[in-house]
């Protein structure tokens, strides 16, 4: 039987693996809150599919009313780093709480409690908006009023309309509306924007940021750069099971600032001759026609300022001058050498 | 609670707005509601309960495994079910509302059908009807628990396709669903008693055409219960909510598991064969239900009137009504009709006075002879015949009653049998010397099974008590001193009295065969219902035949035998030769026997009997002076003896009488009318009239012109069936 076997590992806060074989009462905990404590925590989590490391220690905190955002490649360990919070898959080891809740052992008062919005949510094409709605409000211990949901995710006047019938930014938004069924204080968003033409996404966009301003805990998946530097006060990148780097992304960016880029477009090629090895500069690399020069300083300003020189001792005229500061995108692509869209 | 009921409610929903369930549920069964009852005509009568049994099991099939297994795995396959997972609910609620859900989908067809099967076909609305709602919802939920679990154990919506058509096709062809069990070869007949499908369609055939309740069929209610809760509840622990999650090959082994209380009772019904015989009983009850109108026949009602032309209406076995001269409306009837014009119909002939269990002739010196096929073989050949009632007055107990509960429960098909048993006589008397040859341990056997010998006042009381107990229909008593220089002990008549006295308080018919005219005498002084043979020696006076005719005592010459034993030397060619007789004897016994005959080791054993062959004219005479002296007349033909065969012989035993001057009205009433009341079941049998049992016989011409004609079978119509003749003798 496919019954999901208790993990051997599961431990509980004040537990650590070491000390771990004696085998502890775990401790009921009745979430609260009112108590400071981050209603996110996630230490050493460990995770393996046979042979395969899926998770690899992973270490994070969210703190109540932040959007958290988690960036990776796909096989990266998001999503199974997601589901042990969710409480859908058991983990190894490390010790994961989720709104005071252990998910590994008290999965369904979990449940009542989160919200979810699924990557690809689906129903049968005939169920109707408000059946969706009335049925998985039936679900949970305390629901808020449908109707006022449906209302602010402007899908009252669709909401005798069957499924199989909405638009795919009306689909996601009843995904969410299903998400926000129980009013959860904390919320899972796996790439909520996936799919969607500009306008539906922008839509979502806004909805995110209403909830940010209700003060709820957002944990949002993305693929999107922008999404994740538009939405999130926090962003950690994952690759590999691992968080390779963690922070606001504006802080994240400035890991990089140093390497802002700098590109010199010339109206005819350069010389073949060495290129000049100018202050602060690295990876200087000339392009195939050699007319584009690209540069990556820790102080553009003066590398840009002995570049120019440079050209224009040569006799050449400058068609072009860029200066780039890094995206979330190019540090991820740095840190990881890979690309997010895969 | 509050999952539970959102749930079911969206289920009904969906499944209302789905165009596959509203056909698969409601639209099919009603096609082939339309096309079996067409098919089948059931208008006719009691084939549309059959037809209501086949079209609900057939629609319990598809929506359990196809609407809970199919939808199952859709939901899984199409990522609706992953949406669930992130909620608090398990997979409880989820299974339960599909039980429930299924359930109220089906109910509708349920009453639909009931409604049309009264209102269009008239079938009856059955006495059980909880039994039925209870049986139909229990299988409901156990195929909705067998869907489930074969959803579980799938993968992909091709596999449980593939698995789902591999029980669907068997339980719909091999389980009487779509054909009658009956008709299938053995080997399916074996696996059918491993479909729980079989269960159901006897379950509900039972209570349509038996008024079974739940608890005639507790193995097979038990067996579905059990089904239904180990389905939910492994289903429950094998739920995935997922595609992605896979499951082992080997978790197919649970299918095993939930159908465990099917494979037990496979076993147990393949090997008991309990089963098969209910579903055996049940096809009986089927081709017994139909509704005939024999019409344009001449009726001889049987107790002497004569109907020129007139129609019998047969319904559910019974005789409904007798039209005379004028035909009803055959149309409104809505019968099956049989044209009788020229031909004569009867009620099914009544042999008094056979031995079942010797087969007339000799078989094959070493060849196995087993009694109870041969016993079984006999009232297949009387029923051949048009003798739809036979009384056994001598052979095996057990094996009488036993043939007896098989016939009358209609799992084998040949003329109803009314059991003497043993028969009472004297140490060293008639009907011991079969045995004498007997090693002892078996001839011990075969005498407590055919004789009994009382040697007190007590045994003998004690003795007739025992055998109503066991059930006999009635007593027989042998009064037989031989002839030199044959000669046996007789009965004493002091125990005779007992005997009669006995039988007359546990009220059973007591008939005595006689040797001469001290045994008629003797029998009528102690009192009785009917005399065997009279006698063939001596003339019987006036006096005992006046007694006979005032006390309403039977007369059964039984001519045909001792006819029989004068032609023995002669090789029986003439008697063995005739066309009904070699209709139904074995032709290997008819040559074993001829050639005996004629042979020299004959000789010896003609010596025996032949006492026995000498007064034929004797009898004939006693039999005509009977008649005139108004005394009830029975046919019998003590068939069994050495060549008067089972079956052909009541006829010849007719012929024998009109030759020696009976009307033929009078020879056919006492193989008819007479022949019921000395058997007291002439409230049932015996008879053409309105609630009689519909035994008949039509023949070809007008046996009250010639007797002969009784030969000439044109139909034989038992209990409301028309028998397929020659296929009386393919039964196992």
């Amino acid at each position: 039987m496919s019954v999901r076997p208790p993990s051997r590992f599961v431990t509980q806060f004040g537990e650590t693996k070491g000390i771990g074989r004696r085998k502890v009462q775990p401790e009921i905990q009745t979430p609260n809150p009112e108590v400071s404590q981050a209603p996110i925590q996630v230490k050493s989590l460990t995770k393996s599919y046979g042979n395969f490391q899926a998770v690899k220690g992973i270490e994070f905190e969210i703190q109540a009313g932040e959007v958290f955002g988690l960036l990776g490649p796909n096989g990266a360990g998001k999503t199974t780093t997601v589901e042990i919070l969710e409480g859908l898959r058991p983990r190894d080891g490390g010790l994961v709480s989720v709104l005071g809740f252990d998910p590994g052992t008290q999965s369904k008062q979990l449940k009542d409690r989160i919200g979810v919005c699924l990557q690809s949510t689906n129903f049968s094409a005939k169920l109707k908006v408000v059946e969706a709605v009335e049925m998985f409000g039936s679900f949970y211990s305390r629901t808020v009023n449908g109707e006022g949901l449906l209302k602010r995710l402007q899908l009252w006047e669709k909401r005798d309309q069957f499924y199989g019938q909405l638009s795919g930014g009306q689909k996601q938004r009843l995904a969410l509306a299903l998400a926000l069924l129980n009013d959860p204080q904390v919320l899972f968003l796996d790439e909520p924007s996936a799919g969607l033409d500009p306008r539906a996404r922008y839509e979502i966009h806004e909805l995110i940021q209403n909830l940010r301003r209700e003060q709820r805990t957002i944990l949002l998946t993305t693929h999107y750069i922008e999404e994740a530097e538009k939405l999130c006060d926090r962003v950690a990148i994952i690759d590999e099971g691992k968080i390779i780097t963690m922070g606001s992304p504006r802080e994240i960016q400035s890991h990089t600032l140093g390497h802002s880029i700098i590109e010199i477009h010339c109206d005819q090629p350069l010389p073949h001759k060495e290129i000049p090895a100018w202050n602060e500069a690295a990876k200087t690399t000339v392009s195939a026609d050699r007319k584009v020069v690209t540069v990556h300083s820790s102080h553009a300003a003066r590398t840009l300022v002995e570049m120019v020189k440079w050209v224009d001792q040569q006799n050449i005229g400058l068609a072009d001058v860029h200066l780039k500061k890094p995206s979330l995108e190019d540090v991820f692509i740095e840190l990881t050498g890979k690309s997010l869209r895969e | 609670m509050k999952a539970y009921l959102a749930l079911v409610k969206v289920d009904l929903k969906l499944a209302f707005r789905d165009k596959a369930v509203i056909f698969f549920n409601y639209l099919f069964p009603l096609v082939f509601f339309f096309v079996f009852a067409g098919l089948m005509k059931a208008e006719r009568g009691g084939t549309i309960s059959f037809v209501v049994s086949m079209v609900l099991v057939m629609g319990i099939l598809g929506n359990g495994l196809f609407g809970a297994g199919i939808r199952a795995v859709q939901e899984r396959e199409m990522n609706i079910l992953r949406r669930f997972k992130v909620t608090p609910i398990s997979p409880a609620p989820l299974l339960v509302a599909s039980m429930i859900s299924g359930w109220v989908i089906y109910m509708p067809v349920v009453i639909l059908m009931l409604g049309l099967a009264y209102f269009v076909y008239g079938m009856p609305i059955p006495a059980r009807l909880f039994s039925l709602f209870g049986l139909i919802s229990l299988g409901l939920l156990a195929f909705r628990a067998i869907g489930l679990i074969l959803a579980s154990v799938v993968n992909t919506m091709q596999g449980s396709q593939v698995l789902i058509q591999l029980f669907y096709m068997p339980m719909l062809f091999l389980s009487g669903a779509t054909f009658p069990i009956t008709i299938l070869p053995p080997w399916a007949q074996i696996i059918s008693q491993f479909l729980p499908a079989s269960y159901l369609v006897t379950g509900f055939q039972g209570i349509f055409f038996r008024n079974e309740s739940l608890s005639t069929n507790w193995s097979a209610v038990l067996a579905l219960l059990t089904t239904m809760i180990l389905g939910t509840f492994i289903s429950a622990q094998l739920f995935r909510w997922e595609k992605e999650e896979k499951i082992q090959p080997a978790a197919k082994l649970w299918v095993l598991v939930v159908l465990c209380p099917f494979i037990l009772l496979g076993g147990y019904q393949a090997h008991s064969r309990e089963h098969l015989r209910k579903a055996q009983i049940l096809a009986r009850d089927l081709e017994r239900s139909g509704t005939l109108l024999i019409r344009g026949a001449r009726i001889f009602v049987g107790s002497g009137k004569v109907i020129e032309s007139g129609a019998v209406l047969i319904k559910g076995g019974k005789i409904e009504e007798v039209f005379e001269g004028t035909d009803p409306d055959t149309k409104a009837l809505k019968a099956t009709v049989i044209e009788a014009s020229g031909k004569t119909l009867l009620p099914g002939l009544i042999d008094v006075h056979v031995h079942l269990g010797v087969p007339g002739g000799f078989n094959e010196p070493g060849e196995n002879h087993s009694p109870q096929e041969a016993m079984s073989r006999a009232l297949a050949a009387y029923l051949y015949c048009g003798v739809t009632t036979v009384k056994s007055v001598g052979d095996p107990l057990d094996e009488s009653l036993k043939l007896r509960t098989s016939i009358n429960s209609g799992e084998r098909l040949g003329a109803s049998l009314f059991v003497c048993g043993p028969m009472f006589t004297a140490e060293g008397g008639h009907g011991t010397e079969f045995f004498e040859g007997m090693p002892e341990v078996m001839k011990i056997m075969a005498l407590q099974q055919t004789v009994r010998l009382p040697k007190s006042v007590n045994e003998a009381r004690q003795q007739v008590r025992e055998l109503k107990a066991a059930g006999v229909d009635g007593i027989k008593a042998i009064l037989e001193s031989g002839q030199a220089p044959v000669l046996f002990n007789r009965l004493d008549v002091s125990l005779l009295q007992e005997i009669a006295d006995e039988c007359r308080i546990q009220s059973i018919p007591f008939v005595a065969h006689t040797g001469n005219l001290q045994d008629i005498a003797d029998a009528l002084k102690v009192g009785l219902n009917g005399v065997e043979h009279g006698s063939f020696r001596e003339r019987i006076p006036d006096e005992l035949l006046s007694i006979m005719a005032k006390n309403g005592v039977a007369y059964d010459p039984t001519l045909g035998v001792v006819e029989a034993f004068s032609k023995l030397s002669s090789g029986g060619e003439e008697l063995l030769s005739r066309s009904l007789v070699e209709q139904v004897a074995p032709a290997k016994l008819i040559q074993t026997t001829k050639t005996f005959l004629l042979s020299e080791k004959s000789i010896k054993f003609l010596e025996r009997l032949k006492p026995f062959g000498m007064g034929l004219e004797q009898g004939k005479e006693n039999l005509v002076r009977a008649y005139r002296a108004g005394v009830m007349l029975v046919a019998g033909s003590d068939a069994g003896n050495l060549l008067v065969m089972h079956g052909p012989a009541i006829h010849h035993e007719l012929q024998l009488w009109v030759w020696a001057g009976i009307p033929p009205g009078i020879a056919l009433q006492a193989a008819t009318y007479n022949a019921a009341r000395l058997l007291r079941a002439d409230n049932r049998i015996g008879l053409i009239g309105k609630g009689h049992d519909a035994d008949l016989l039509l023949v070809d011409g007008n046996p009250l012109q010639d007797i002969s004609i009784t030969e000439r079978i044109s139909e034989v119509i038992y209990k409301g069936e028309r028998i397929n003749r020659p296929k009386l003798f393919e039964q196992e």
